[in-house]
Parts: structure tokens; C-alpha cells; sequence
């Protein structure tokens, strides 16, 4: 190996030592690290949307019971229909008149 | 005894509350009037932004509680009554001319004679995922189980400030004490009294109009697609709700006079029949 390509290694070598160290001091590595503001304000947003989005689907499901639960009383009276009110005949004067609907 | 009249679903509707003036009651009756106009938005296939109007439309869709429950109530009454109650007579109503609001209904000058509007189409209604899927070309009117549906829950919203009437232009629902309702007959009015439940009539002497000089009327019968040809002017039931009444009365005048008041018999239903040669009919359970 002649002194001229030594030469060459070693300066290719400080070269990439450089920028190693250059990389490592630019990353301030003693800094402590700090959430940016904008994403802490996002993260809790997160938060109570998902603590909301549970409450709606509870009172969602509440009400979904309820409604399947008044379905299915009127879907049993369609299906087996309650008994007509008893019906007389009087003679005392109407307090309203029925009409063809 | 306190009244109030108004209109909605195209027919004058008259709530009757057996109690003195108070804010309750005024509150009640309130209540009542605006349960009409909301159920109105929702199920009126006149309205273009209606519920219904929007699955008539789109033939499939999510629907609310409201056109849910009477969509599944009128697909039961048409299983019940063997197809005699179908609420897939729309296009048979539009084909007869009934295409619009009735006060709204043109003269019969110029318009085409009435053809047969097809019946009988698929409704799937699936509780699950609350939707209802309508076979194509089918459409859903939903006008007189719709008012009866109004009428029953109007009555249980009024229930509360004391014993109520709601009239919806001849589906009633009653509650809280007996009531005397007339029944027009030939010979005169016949009074007839009940607590709690439904009345209604249904009949040809109302909600007619002429096509092609020929008078029409809004009871199809889906056999034939086109109004339904009965010797009954009209037929009064009485059931355990308006919705009930609406359906049997219904089923009852496409039966004719005679099966009417056979069937009226069979079931135990209280119905004063009218018909056309002037006879009335009256059911063996009234008493």
C-alpha cells in the first residue's frame, strides 16, 4: 500500500467521523425530550372522544333495548290480536260520531 | 269536557279529554296535537321528505322506530287478514287517481281512465339492523294504519291528564271511561258505547273522486288492483286498539255484507255494517 492511498483511507475515515459526531451532537442528545403541545392536546381529545363514544353507545343501546322490546309486544298483538271491548247499544246521545276514515 | 280540533294526515282530527282545565291537561292535549304532526312527517307518502316517501324512493333504508313498528304492524295485518289489509297498495291508489293530498285532488276533466295497480309485493323488515327492504316497484302507503298508529299513541299521551277520545277522522281510540260514539245508519244514528280500545269505519260514501266519469274510491282490493267493488257503503268495527279497528274494518268491507258480518261473528268483533241497498248489519256481540 503506497502512502498515497493510505492517505486516502484515513481521510475517508475522519470524513465519516465527522459526520457521525456531527450527527450525534445535532440530535442534543443532554436535551430532555418534549411532547410538542399540539399532539398532548390531540392524545386528550382521543381520550374523551373515546370516553364519549362509549356513554353514546350505552344510552344507544339502552334505547335499542327498549325499542326491540315494545317491537316485539306489538309484534305479538299483530300476531295473535287482545280481544274487542265489549259493545252496547244505548240510547244516550252520542259525544262524537264516527266517520268512514 | 275539553276539545280540540285541528287537521293533519289530510283529515280533521278532535281530541275529547274528560277533565277540568289545567295546565296538565292543556299540556296533554298539546302533546297530543303535536304527536300528529310528527308522526305526519314521518309516515306521509305525500310528503316528499317523509320517511316513508324516502324508502318508497329508495326501496331499501334504515328506518326509525316509528316507521319500523307500523311497517311491521301493517305486513302482520296482511298476513292476519290473508292479504285483504295490504299496505302495498300505493301504486293501485296512484293508478286510481289518488296520487296527491284528497283536498288537493283535481276534477275528473281530462284524466285518464283508472287502470290496475299492482299489490301484494315483498316487504322484508329486518329488527335487527332496523331495516326494511321493499321488492322492486313495490311502495308502502301507510295513510289508515298510519292514522290509527297516531291515534292510539295521541290517546296514551293524553291518557295521563284524565279518560280521552282521539278521533282521526274515523280511527278512534278511546280510554278511561265509557264513551257513546254514533254510527250513522239509515235508520238514524245508532249510539254505541265503549271504554277502553279503538272504532273505526271504513266505507266508500267518503274519499271518492271520478276518473273517466267513473266514481272511485281509496279501498283498493288487491286482488284486482282497483278500487274494491263491496255491497257495503261503510263498516264499523270496534277492537282492542284504533290500529286493530283500522285493519279489521277494512278487511271486513272487502269481505262483502255477508262475509263481513260472518267473519264479524267468528272473531267476536263488535261492527255495524251498512249497506249499499240500505240494510244494516249488526254483529252478534253487541249487546
Amino acid at each position: 500500500m503506497t502512502d498515497h492511498v493510505a492517505r486516502l483511507y484515513a481521510a475517508t475515515a475522519a470524513l465519516a467521523a465527522f459526520f457521525l459526531a456531527w450527527a450525534g451532537i445535532a440530535a442534543r442528545p443532554w436535551v430532555p425530550h418534549q411532547q410538542d403541545p399540539r399532539a398532548a392536546a390531540i392524545g386528550r381529545l382521543e381520550q374523551r372522544l373515546q370516553r364519549d363514544a362509549t356513554l353514546v353507545q350505552q344510552v344507544v343501546d339502552a334505547r335499542n333495548a327498549t325499542y326491540r322490546a315494545a317491537l316485539a309486544r306489538s309484534r305479538a298483538a299483530a300476531a295473535a290480536p287482545a280481544p274487542a271491548p265489549p259493545v252496547r247499544v244505548v240510547t244516550l246521545p252520542p259525544l262524537t260520531t264516527t266517520r268512514t276514515s | 269536557m275539553l276539545r280540540r280540533r285541528f287537521r293533519a294526515m289530510g283529515t280533521e282530527i278532535e281530541l275529547l279529554l274528560d277533565a277540568l282545565p289545567s295546565a296538565t291537561a292543556m299540556h296533554g292535549l298539546a302533546r297530543a296535537e303535536r304527536e300528529f304532526a310528527r308522526l305526519e312527517r314521518l309516515l306521509s307518502r305525500f310528503d316528499p321528505g317523509s320517511e316513508l316517501s324516502l324508502l318508497n324512493e329508495r326501496g331499501t333504508m334504515t328506518a326509525g322506530p316509528e316507521l319500523l313498528e307500523v311497517t311491521a304492524l301493517a305486513v302482520a295485518a296482511r298476513e292476519r287478514t290473508r292479504g285483504r289489509f295490504d299496505p302495498t297498495v300505493h301504486d293501485a291508489l296512484v293508478a286510481a287517481g289518488y296520487d296527491r293530498s284528497f283536498e288537493h285532488l283535481p276534477s275528473d276533466a281530462g284524466r285518464p281512465a283508472v287502470l290496475a295497480g299492482p299489490c301484494g309485493g315483498g316487504v322484508r323488515i329486518d329488527g335487527a339492523v332496523s331495516t326494511i327492504q321493499l321488492d322492486p316497484g313495490v311502495h308502502l302507503d301507510l295513510g289508515g294504519i298510519g292514522k290509527g298508529y297516531a291515534a292510539d299513541r295521541a290517546a296514551a299521551l293524553l291518557a295521563v291528564a284524565g279518560p280521552a277520545l282521539v278521533d282521526a277522522g274515523g280511527d278512534m281510540a278511546l280510554h278511561g271511561r265509557p264513551w257513546q260514539v254514533g254510527v250513522e245508519t239509515p235508520g238514524g244514528t245508532l249510539t254505541l258505547e265503549l271504554g277502553s280500545g279503538g272504532l273505526a269505519t271504513s266505507g266508500r260514501d267518503r274519499r271518492r273522486w271520478a276518473r273517466a266519469g267513473r266514481e272511485q274510491h281509496h279501498l283498493i282490493d288487491p286482488v284486482t288492483g282497483r278500487p274494491a267493488e263491496s255491497d257495503i257503503l261503510r263498516v264499523t268495527v270496534a277492537a282492542a286498539s284504533a290500529v286493530d279497528a283500522e285493519v279489521h274494518a277494512k278487511a271486513l268491507f272487502l269481505a262483502g255484507a255477508a262475509g263481513a258480518l260472518r267473519e264479524a261473528n267468528a272473531l267476536a268483533l263488535p261492527a255495524v255494517i251498512v249497506c249499499a241497498d240500505g240494510r244494516t248489519l249488526v254483529s252478534e256481540v253487541i249487546g
